[in-house]
């Protein structure tokens, strides 16, 4: 009879993994005791946090399951980060973790957490294992969660004597939901209100966001914008969902979004959001938002709708059903000619304006660094003002080639996803960008990547700031800069070499203006061209910041430039 | 106050997942009883919230896995009874051993 570690790694077999990220401990032992000829690859990192950002980095990048394995206890609770971002974000996760054995739950033994509890809040479902013979339905159950509607995270906790005993196993199981449970298919219907609104409309746009990616209708959802051929934006998990060169595309929107995007939100009267939540980054004050504007909410998960704004038509179904019902009905449609509008909105009057100040030699390296990618490459930002200089500025057509944490706001997020994304996407060029302060979140990953052998090409944007909160401090604190100074950092380049990994740097002075310097083209290519991994360390101007920005509390159309 | 009636499969975590959404927003919760109710189980829940939380607390709850309906009612007699006898009621940590305890342990 197979123990219960067996029948665990056989059910994961069944769901189609493969590949698990994790770290061992006393609780979890007997699933690592199993994992030789299961058929299943362990990725071993440094840190729990950095195998289940690992994890994420694979589910982002494909759209499969991640899974991570972690032992009870501290083991359990460093995960916590990564289960929110993966929530936050809608990542498909499922986190195994081992238990204290049955009998000591409940009593503070050694090692021993409330993780089932502690992680109730920012997980789709979970669950406590309590006998062996329910293993094989409480994995079914929880990759059928994970995958389901909204895609999130899923914790199994599992007593370590339960995964050391034997019982018997007549193979893996399928879950199926209670009907009530089940997914409802859409009604055509709602396209009678879609019509009329968009006949009333002066001024529509569309916001896209996640969920154009994660339903897999991209390919319908690029068909229906050049049909509408509105004024288009998306917020930071849209990118790359619209091709950047078409002519209704204005960038990002929010925070930090385009000047012609945030502009043309706030004097639309007929707004379409297709998968995007318009959470408080996205929208800027709330009761500011889009003001003029009727609300059309394409939303899988009926519990994102009307969290800032009411929305005057829910359509509460899978992008996947409804865009394609969407394009037959308004094929039969003479749509209004918003062709004035879209000149107003799309126009060169609300082009970007070039960048000033001291942000302009790290926009310029960015520029240069993405230039030179080929069009697969897939980038990862981590946390701050690296984050939203790589969004403005990458130019990515793929839905899935720009991946960061984006509503939790995970710092030390990128260097460990992209250990996952170069997994899952072996010949693809991966390019994680960190800033110095999330770079040293994470930074014992560099063993993995040496360890594996990945090419992945790591970049440390290193203002010596805590970039994006000392910007905050300049612009809303009187320059207090409080504790964001980071003037003392250690030297990355050598820090690379002592994981066995090689380091460049380049400094901001080889890219002044329009100018490059030879020896910085040079830095950049070889940089790229290796086929191992390689760290890149760009020495920027501490005090820059990102522009455009909407102030907290602020309107979109409030927006602040470099002056 | 709101009076909210919901059906759940009474699997794990479901009733702390149908609390949480109510503690989460710092709202009190003056009244909850949760009781097997034919073959599912039923929670009863008396809130003071605005129309906003109503919608949020109801995507919320219909959200959760296992959760099979949400209806918001008139608070029933009993409800309010208790209500009103939680309402301003000061809530001291008590001790688990008061004095007559110790008096008793020590001789």
């Amino acid at each position: 009879m197979p123990k219960g570690a067996e029948i665990v790694l056989r059910c994961l077999r069944a769901q189609g993994v493969d590949l698990v990220c994790g770290y061992p401990g006393g609780a979890i032992m007997p699933l690592y005791d199993a994992l030789e000829g299961s058929g299943i690859t362990h990725i071993l990192t440094r840190h729990e946090q950095g195998a289940v950002f690992a994890a994420e980095g694979y589910a982002r990048s494909t759209g499969k399951v991640g899974v991570v394995i972690a032992t009870s206890g501290p083991g359990a609770t460093n995960l916590v980060t990564g289960i929110a971002d993966a929530k936050m974000d809608s990542v498909p996760l499922v986190c195994i973790t081992g238990q204290v054995r049955s009998s000591l739950i409940g009593s503070d033994a050694f090692q021993e957490t409330d993780v089932f509890g502690m992680t109730m809040p920012i997980t789709k479902w979970s669950h406590l294992v309590r006998t062996i013979d329910e293993i094989p339905e409480v994995i079914a159950q929880g990759f059928y969660w994970a995958r389901s509607g909204r895609p999130g995270p899923v914790m199994i906790d599992i007593p370590v004597d339960l995964l050391k005993a034997s019982a018997e196993f007549t193979g893996p199981v399928e879950f199926h939901p209670h009907p009530e449970g089940a997914d409802v298919a859409v009604d055509s219907i709602f396209c009678q209100s879609l019509i009329a609104l968009l006949g009333q409309a002066k001024k529509p746009v569309a916001l896209i966001g996640a969920g154009a990616k994660l339903s897999g209708a991209v390919a319908e959802l690029r068909c229906l914008l050049d049909e509408l051929n509105i004024p288009t934006f998306a917020t930071v998990h849209g990118l790359g969902a619209v091709p950047p060169e078409k002519p209704y595309y204005l960038g990002m929107v929010g925070m930090h979004g385009t000047r012609a995007a945030n502009m043309a939100l706030q004097e639309t009267d007929l707004l379409l959001v297709f998968g995007a939540r318009l959470d408080d980054r996205v929208t800027g004050e709330p009761t500011r938002f889009a003001p003029h504007a009727r609300i059309v909410h394409f939303e899988v998960d009926p519990a994102q709708l009307d969290r800032v704004r009411s929305c005057d038509l829910p359509v509460i179904a899978d992008l996947a059903e409804s865009i394609p019902i969407c394009r037959q009905k308004l094929a039969a449609t003479s749509l209004p000619d918003w062709s004035s509008w879209r000149q107003v909105a799309c126009g060169p009057d609300r082009a970007e304006l070039d960048t000033k100040g001291l942000a302009q030699p790290t926009i310029r390296f960015l520029d240069e660094l993405f230039r030179r990618l080929p069009q697969t490459t897939i980038v990862l930002a981590d946390v701050g003002q690296h984050q939203m200089w790589a969004a403005q500025r990458y130019r990515s057509s793929s839905p899935r080639g720009f991946i960061t944490s984006g509503g939790l706001g995970a710092m030390g997020f990128a260097l460990p996803a992209a250990i996952g994304v170069q997994l899952a996407n072996p010949t693809a060029m991966v390019v994680s960008i960190s800033g110095d302060g999330g770079f040293q979140m994470n930074i014992q990953e560099l063993a993995t990547i040496h360890r594996l052998s990945l090419p992945i090409k790591i970049v440390v944007v290193d203002n010596k700031y805590l970039g994006m909160v000392r910007q905050w401090q300049q612009l809303f604190y009187d320059r207090n800069y409080a504790e964001t100074d980071m003037s003392d950092n250690p030297n990355f380049v050598a820090i690379a070499y002592a994981y066995g990994i090689n380091g460049r740097r380049l400094r901001a002075e080889a890219l002044i203006g329009d100018q490059i310097t030879p020896e910085a083209n040079d830095t950049l290519d070889r940089f790229l061209e290796s086929g191992k991994p390689e760290l890149l360390t760009f020495e920027c101007p501490p005090e820059a910041n990102v522009y455009p920005m909407v102030p907290s509390g602020a309107a979109l159309s409030e927006m602040l430039f470099e002056e | 106050m709101h009076a909210f009636h919901i059906r759940y499969r009474n699997t794990q975590g479901t009733l702390m997942r149908l609390l949480n959404a109510v503690s989460r927003r710092g709202i009190d919760m003056p009244y909850v009883r949760a009781e097997a109710a034919e073959h599912t189980h039923k929670l009863t829940l008396l809130l003071d919230v605005n129309p906003k939380q109503i919608g949020q607390l109801g995507r919320d709850w219909r959200a959760v896995v296992d959760v099979i309906e949400v209806r918001a009612g008139a608070p029933l007699p009993e409800a309010l009874a208790y209500e009103a006898s939680w309402t301003g009621t000061p809530h001291p940590p008590a001790a688990a051993v008061g004095p007559a305890t110790e008096a008793a342990a020590s001789a």
